[in-house]
């Protein structure tokens, strides 16, 4: 079983700091790692290696995002990408020039073709169907709970899949979408990054946050103290909707290009193992769970095609990142069923040690 | 007409192959909790099992349909006994997440150890015959879908309600710790559930095998998503509910195909699933679950 929350940070030095403040500053404190990584990245690795990172990062907004609905209401979500799609979908819709659009999608309806959006407008449009949708199908799966809500979610993404690959007016069916101005690099990624972070910390500190999480550790008791927990876990919902289609948004800003299988099975298991491999309970998880697999992985996947190691050639290992990938899954749950960082943020686990510092 | 009953022929082939996987992810849900997603992989295991003893120069049809059960039933005892004792006690997320680790884990190996693509296993087709009963085109397959699904829901009653194993199961879906009080072995109830779950995927691998003459590794895993579907639609750890929910959606899947203009023949699966939202919107326990009220005692 989950063990208790206590709500509060256990910072009693702080205790003077209004509580929004002290969220940001813990989320910020949270984000140092990313920030530090990502100017490493910059500074000394060649550009495929960027590209990589950029991958990364993108990744990494994803897990604060589906860490905001699943971690605080604790219910498996499979539908996360659905919302990553639409984001990068709709950019490339609205910002894509003509020329290009003539190409991939001559017919689209509502005289599309014919639009040309700024990029910042248009990933403001793009959120705001993201968040549309968000709207609509939190208003089903916030009424679930357990296994049924986990079911919705898995159909989301399938039906979400299945339009994509249908529709080919508008989204290009299974090729890839191209011909997408490239308009951010990694230092916007980073940026977006911390914010998410930032975003999901005060989410989690906030009394909605709180409240959402103590009804997904006994709803009976929550329920009884007054919680609304359908109008919270739809919240919860739709900031974790944005925050993936953010996501998808820099992912097609940056790529150029978006193809629907990115956002389906294999995007989900690879940013669901992060988080749990993190611990879905705190934003710092989902970073440090992030980090890990996303480094690891691309370890391995050197190994995969084939490396050199000490004048040693290695054979050619399909499926080694996807066996380590699901061994951590399986090792973590047997050993730390609540992921690597149990329930404290990382600011909040550094403050416990600077006290017990300053005590002996 | 005939169109007609070729069609629900159709429909009753697939639901009672949904029967039958729902029901080996019933069996294990409704005694320990788990959502087992790796269920697809002792279905793939069994048939790459079929695939070495043919690479090994087997040829008969009934040497291959022990060798996928025995495998099935073998494979679903190792799962529990490596992958899901160590979290028995755990939340339910923390099982399904587990089941998703060991899934992934075996695809990879089969990709890894085997090939990551489809290798041909002929060995079953003999059973995928087509034959005519008066005018009707009648494929042997779909017959012996339908029997053995009959048979096997029939076996699995009698079992669950004539043996004390079976009581004991029966019992343990609602209460386990007063099972365990009454001096019957946790491991043992959890072992047989497994076993009769593993039995049900041979069963299962079999007709897949059949029907597509091949292997690869993600073999099992798309059938489990829709038999998981099915679970929750007829209402999950029931029983009934998972055999309901398997015809339900094996008729829902082909009248979709058949209503469905050719063009929009690629949205199957996206109108299937947002029919299965809408039934869990309207009935989220599942068509034939109960509805617990939060706290009752009684589950």
């Amino acid at each position: 079983m989950a063990p208790a929350q206590s709500p509060a940070a256990p910072m009693p030095a702080d205790r003077s700091m209004p509580p929004l403040l002290r969220s940001i500053l813990g989320g910020l404190v949270v984000a140092v790692p990313v920030v530090v990584i990502g100017v490493l990245i910059l500074w000394l690795a060649p550009p495929y290696q960027v590209r990589i990172a950029f991958a990364g990062y993108v990744n990494l907004v994803i897990v604060v995002g589906l860490q905001i609905f699943m971690g605080n209401a604790n219910i498996g979500n499979f539908g996360h990408s659905a919302f990553v799609g639409v984001g990068a979908y709709f950019v490339a819709i609205l910002a894509t020039p003509l020329a290009a659009k003539k190409l991939s999608i001559p017919n689209a309806p509502f005289g599309l073709s014919q639009v040309v959006l700024d990029p910042i407008v248009a990933a403001v449009v793009a959120l705001g169907i993201v968040g549309v949708l968000a709207l609509l199908t939190g208003f089903i799966i916030s009424r679930l709970s357990g296994i049924a809500a986990s079911i919705v979610t898995l159909s989301l993404l399938i039906i979400s899949h299945g339009v994509f690959i249908n529709y080919t007016d508008l989204f290009k069916g299974a090729q890839a979408f191209f011909g997408i101005p490239v308009v951010i690099g990694l230092p916007t990624a980073i940026a977006v990054a911390v914010a998410a972070i930032v975003v999901a910390r005060v989410f989690r500190d906030s009394q909605d946050g709180v409240q959402l999480r103590a009804s997904a550790d006994d709803v009976l008791a929550a329920r009884a103290f007054g919680v609304d927990v359908v109008k919270l876990r739809f919240k919860a919902w739709v900031l974790s909707a944005l925050v993936c289609g953010a996501a998808g948004i820099m992912y097609a800003y940056f790529m150029g290009a978006v193809i629907a299988r990115a956002f389906f099975f294999q995007q989900v298991f690879l940013t669901l193992a992060m988080l749990i491999l993190g611990g879905m309970r705190t934003v710092s998880g989902a970073v440090v769970g992030c980090a890990i697999l996303s480094i690891g992985l691309e370890a391995i996947r050197s190994l995969e095609s084939g490396a050199t190691i000490m004048g040693v050639k290695l054979p050619e290992m399909l499926g080694l990142s996807g066996l380590s990938l699901g061994a951590v899954i399986v090792l973590g749950m047997a050993f730390r069923p609540n992921g690597l960082m149990g329930r404290l943020e990382l600011d909040e686990l550094a403050a416990g040690w600077l006290r017990r510092l300053r005590r002996s | 007409m005939d169109y007609a009953i070729q069609q629900i022929v159709n429909a009753l082939a697939f639901g009672s192959e949904y029967a039958l996987l729902a029901l080996g992810l019933a069996l294990v849900f409704s005694i320990m909790g788990l959502v087992n997603f790796a269920h697809g992989e002792i279905i793939a295991v069994a048939g790459y099992s079929v695939f070495f003893a043919v690479a090994l120069g087997l040829q008969s049809v009934l040497g291959a349909v022990t060798i996928a059960i025995v495998m099935g039933i073998v494979t679903a005892l190792v799962f529990e006994r490596v992958a899901f004792r160590p979290v028995r006690y755990a939340p339910t997320t923390t099982g399904l997440l587990t089941a998703f680790g060991v899934s992934i884990v075996v695809q990879n190996m089969l990709t890894l150890f085997v090939s990551p693509k489809a290798r041909a296993v002929p060995v079953l087709g003999p059973l995928n015959q087509t034959f005519f009963i008066g005018p009707y085109a009648v494929s042997s397959l779909q017959l012996l879908e339908l029997a053995v699904t009959i048979v096997a829901i029939v076996a699995l009653v009698l079992f669950l309600n004539r043996s004390l194993l079976g009581l004991a199961i029966r019992a343990a879906a609602r209460d386990f710790s007063t099972v365990r009080l009454m001096g019957v072995k946790a491991n043992r109830v959890i072992a047989t559930g497994f076993a009769l779950s593993g039995f049900l995927a041979g069963v299962v691998s079999v007709f897949i095998l059949a029907r597509r003459g091949s292997v690869e590794p993600d073999f099992g895993s798309a059938p489990v998503i829709k038999a998981f579907v099915a679970c929750v639609l007829g209402g999950f750890g029931s029983l009934a509910g998972a055999a309901v929910g398997g015809m339900v959606l094996g008729f829902l899947d082909v009248a979709i195909l058949v209503a469905l203009p050719q063009k929009f023949g690629g949205l199957r699966d996206a109108l299937t699933y947002f029919l299965v939202g809408v039934v869990l919107f309207w009935r989220p326990q599942g068509l034939l679950g109960r509805t617990v009220e939060l706290g009752d005692k009684e589950v």
